[in-house]
């Protein structure tokens, strides 16, 4: 008892500076947010660069960003403010993407009448900030923030401790403390820092929905959008529980595609002065050939500096990168598939059960903002008798898609979910009505109705399936003297690399990996994510006039 | 909320609901195919009682539901899902529906390709497949333009009761007075608040009917009174009996 009290101001406090640090990313995300959607609207080769780079940026996932993040801020910039500021900057490669585009689509798509309104009344810059596109970006901010501070929160209590080479850093946070209670063999502490994490996150999380709703109810504009709630329409309420959920489904929803926002110019939206629009446009464009110039120069530099012979031995480990490439991707596709049958069957069941719904939503919510990094070691501790017992030799390889599944179901299956919920109450009066059995709902109303939201959402699992396979295939010393390593997998390779200080090598991998990424991102996730807007549009099925 | 509603239906009948926006009339139209429970009263299709939505009341609805990703054909075939059919079974079936409803030669089309008249005979020939015996119809031309509604207005009446369609009755809900005139041999009118029934009217029109007949112009005034509280009450007032 005593040591449970000794420890619990340390947790408090850990879990506060952890938390706070989450926050200050996301807060810095939005401001920064709001002037880059601005530049975007103004500018179009601004916008071409930020939206280009944004979307490479966000398929690439976290942890590729590891080594470059030790080089420049641990060894450029050094001390403990280095190590503060690459815990901050990963983290902020966590959270920022979904917040930014929010922005950008919530300037692009306000409504034409109050930019007008704007343009009548002469608002200046910050006039129409303050009064138009700040808070309309509100709603959208809010639907973010549930995914981003979930990812942060995840990335935080890994980040906290890392090591390069010899040399071990740690910043203080609740994910340093549980890993040092861990360490010190103080189960019952670490356990009891993963209840006050968890009871941090889960009040959050609360507060997180309720600003949602209160975000829409206050900033949304009273658009009709006839969704299914309790067998009947309740357009207010549904609507307010539509914004209140994650950006990736209202994106497949509401949203026009990426490639359409940018093709609409800003003159189809509203004409300024010319003068201004003109120093906007030279500002914008100013900016975004900058940050071309900027990263072609980091590029050659970094091409030019490694010696022929590193290139040469580089270039003939491809071979080898791509079967541990391949083999990661099997990995997630294993996660992804159990995580769409969960997804299926769960959120079927969920959203056609109303009172269970109520209660398990938000626990699902709360449990996916916990940290999984925080409280692995318990569980793999109290488990692994058992799962040694059923798998044997592939133990180890169990606890990797273990993990990669925890830290990512989620985002599929809430997609999926909310597909479910915003299915047109005609479809569900017609499956009723004519009694159509559960596959064949699932084949030909459910499944196609919910296909955006389901590719929107496998998406999601995907690139974040990543940041479990990071830290679960390369996990030495997890609890106890137990290491938890798996043979082969790239990020297993991009983590061994960074800790034994050959960065080059992970800095190559991480780059292999980035175009591959991106490839399967234009190859595969693009077209099927346009097919799914293209055919498969359940509202298109309701003609109204 | 709708209080003491009795109504009852007859083979071969087109009865038509209405009543003013808000009133009910489409709730009501659900608790008849079973979508949902009354709180107090029952519903009995043929001394039975409705308990849950069944093929055999075929619900049509006001903003025309049909999937995207269906062609025409298949949109039909769903209805037909329950029947356990075999494939060509299925095809032919769905194929004759169309073709009732005027859409021969369309199978293949997806619902976009279709304007919104098209839309709704898919929908009703999507009913029709399910071998109904009643079909529940919410303002299904609301959402047409008035061409299109007027053409389809003129067809569906032969449409449900052609010697190809097992269907015993039809409820159409409507607020649209010259409609239910045009198209129902029996109107209930709903008013007041809790709703209840406040008329029962009889069309002894000859069909096909034409909106600019006078004497249907007399029955819409007649039901227009009826939807008037203010009307009502010197109509009530005027001749001294309670309609």
């Amino acid at each position: 008892m005593t040591d449970f009290l000794s420890i619990l101001p340390t947790l408090i406090l850990a879990s506060l500076v952890s938390i706070g640090r989450v926050w200050i990313t996301i807060l810095f995300s939005i401001v920064s947010g709001w002037f880059l959607a601005w530049a975007s609207i103004k500018s179009k080769v601004f916008e071409n660069t930020y939206i280009s780079l944004s979307e490479v940026f966000e398929s690439v996932p976290v942890f590729s960003f590891l080594p470059i993040v030790f080089i420049f801020f641990v060894y450029d910039i050094g001390g403990s403010l280095g190590i503060e500021l690459s815990v901050l900057f990963l983290v902020f490669t966590a959270t920022v993407w979904n917040i930014w585009m929010g922005i950008y689509q919530a300037f692009k798509t306000i409504p034409h009448d109050l930019v007008e309104v704007t343009e009548n009344y002469k608002l200046g810059f910050w006039g129409k900030m303050l009064k138009l596109y700040i808070p309309y970006s509100v709603p959208r901010i809010a639907s973010e923030l549930m995914s981003s501070f979930s990812d942060g929160l995840f990335y935080i209590t890994v980040s906290e401790v890392f090591s390069v080479g010899t040399r071990n850093f740690e910043v203080f946070g609740i994910g340093s403390v549980i890993a040092n209670l861990t360490q010190e063999g103080n189960y019952l502490g670490a356990l009891e820092g993963v209840v006050v994490i968890g009871i941090f996150v889960a009040v959050i999380t609360y507060l997180l929905r309720e600003f949602a709703k209160y975000s829409v109810s206050k900033y949304g504009l009273d658009t009709e959008m006839i969704i299914r709630k309790k067998g009947r329409l309740n357009i207010r309420s549904s609507l307010r529980v539509t914004n209140s959920l994650p950006t990736f489904t209202k994106i497949a929803r509401v949203f026009p595609t990426l490639d359409k926002l940018r093709r609409s110019s800003t003159e189809d939206y509203y004409e300024e002065p010319r003068k201004r629009e003109k120093l906007w446009k030279i500002v914008g464009g100013t900016i975004g050939v900058v940050l071309l110039v900027l990263i072609i120069y980091g590029a050659v530099g970094i091409i030019i500096s490694v010696p022929f012979t590193e290139w040469a031995q580089l270039i003939s480990s491809i071979p080898t990168d791509l079967v541990a490439i391949g083999v990661d991707y099997l990995r997630v596709g294993i996660i992804a598939g159990v995580s769409f049958l969960l997804a299926v069957f769960l959120g079927y069941y969920l959203s056609t059960h109303e009172r269970v719904e109520k209660v398990v939503i938000p626990v699902i919510q709360s449990f996916a903002a916990l940290p999984a990094p925080a409280y692995i070691p318990l569980v793999y501790l109290v488990t692994l008798p058992l799962v040694h017992e059923v798998f044997g030799p592939f133990t180890n390889e169990f606890y990797v898609l273990f993990i990669g599944f925890i830290s990512t179901f989620y985002y599929l299956f809430y997609s999926f979910w909310l597909g479910v919920k915003n299915m047109p109450t005609q479809y569900w009066e017609i499956m009723k009505n004519y009694q159509l059995g559960f596959f064949e709902k699932m084949k030909s109303i459910i499944l196609p109705s919910t296909l955006p939201y389901i590719v929107t959402g496998l998406s999601s699992t995907i690139n974040s399936a990543w940041g479990g396979l990071a830290i679960a295939e390369y996990w030495p010393n997890i609890i106890n003297g137990h290491n938890l390593y798996v043979r082969t997998g790239m990020m297993r390779d991009i983590v061994y690399y960074t800790n034994v200080g050959d960065i080059a090598d992970a800095v190559w991998l991480s780059f292999l990996f980035g175009i591959i990424v991106v490839l399967y991102s234009i190859l595969f996730t693009r077209k099927l994510m346009d097919l799914s807007r293209q055919k498969y549009v359940a509202e298109e099925g309701i003609y109204l006039v | 909320m709708i209080r003491h509603v009795n109504m009852e239906m007859h083979d071969n009948e087109l009865v038509a609901i209405i009543g003013p926006s808000g009133i009910g009339k489409s709730t009501l139209l659900r608790i008849l195919g079973g979508f949902v429970q009354p709180k107090e009263g029952e519903v009995r299709l043929l001394g039975k009682r409705v308990l849950q939505p069944s093929p055999k009341i075929a619900l049509i609805h006001q903003s025309i539901a049909t999937f995207p990703w269906m062609t025409a054909l298949d949109n039909v075939r769903l209805g037909l899902k329950y029947r356990k059919l075999s494939k060509e079974e299925e095809i032919r079936i769905a194929k004759k529906m169309l073709e009732l409803v005027g859409l021969s030669g369309f199978e293949n089309f997806y619902p976009k390709q279709m304007s919104g008249g098209m839309r709704q005979r898919i929908a009703i020939a999507r009913a029709l497949a399910a071998e109904p015996l009643v079909l529940l119809m919410d303002e299904p031309f609301s959402h047409l333009d008035e061409l299109t509604a007027e053409g389809l207005r003129q067809e569906v009446y032969q449409m449900l009761f052609s010697e190809e369609s097992p269907l015993k009755t039809v409820v159409l809900v409507s607020h649209n007075l010259f409609e239910v005139v045009e198209l129902a041999d029996r109107v209930y009118v709903l008013n007041g608040i809790p709703a209840t029934v406040v008329g029962d009217i009889k069309i002894n029109l000859p069909r096909p009917r034409d909106q600019h007949d006078p004497e249907l112009q007399e029955y819409v005034d007649t039901l227009y009174k009826l939807l008037s509280p203010s009307l009502k009450k010197k109509l009530t007032d005027g001749k001294g009996e309670t309609i």
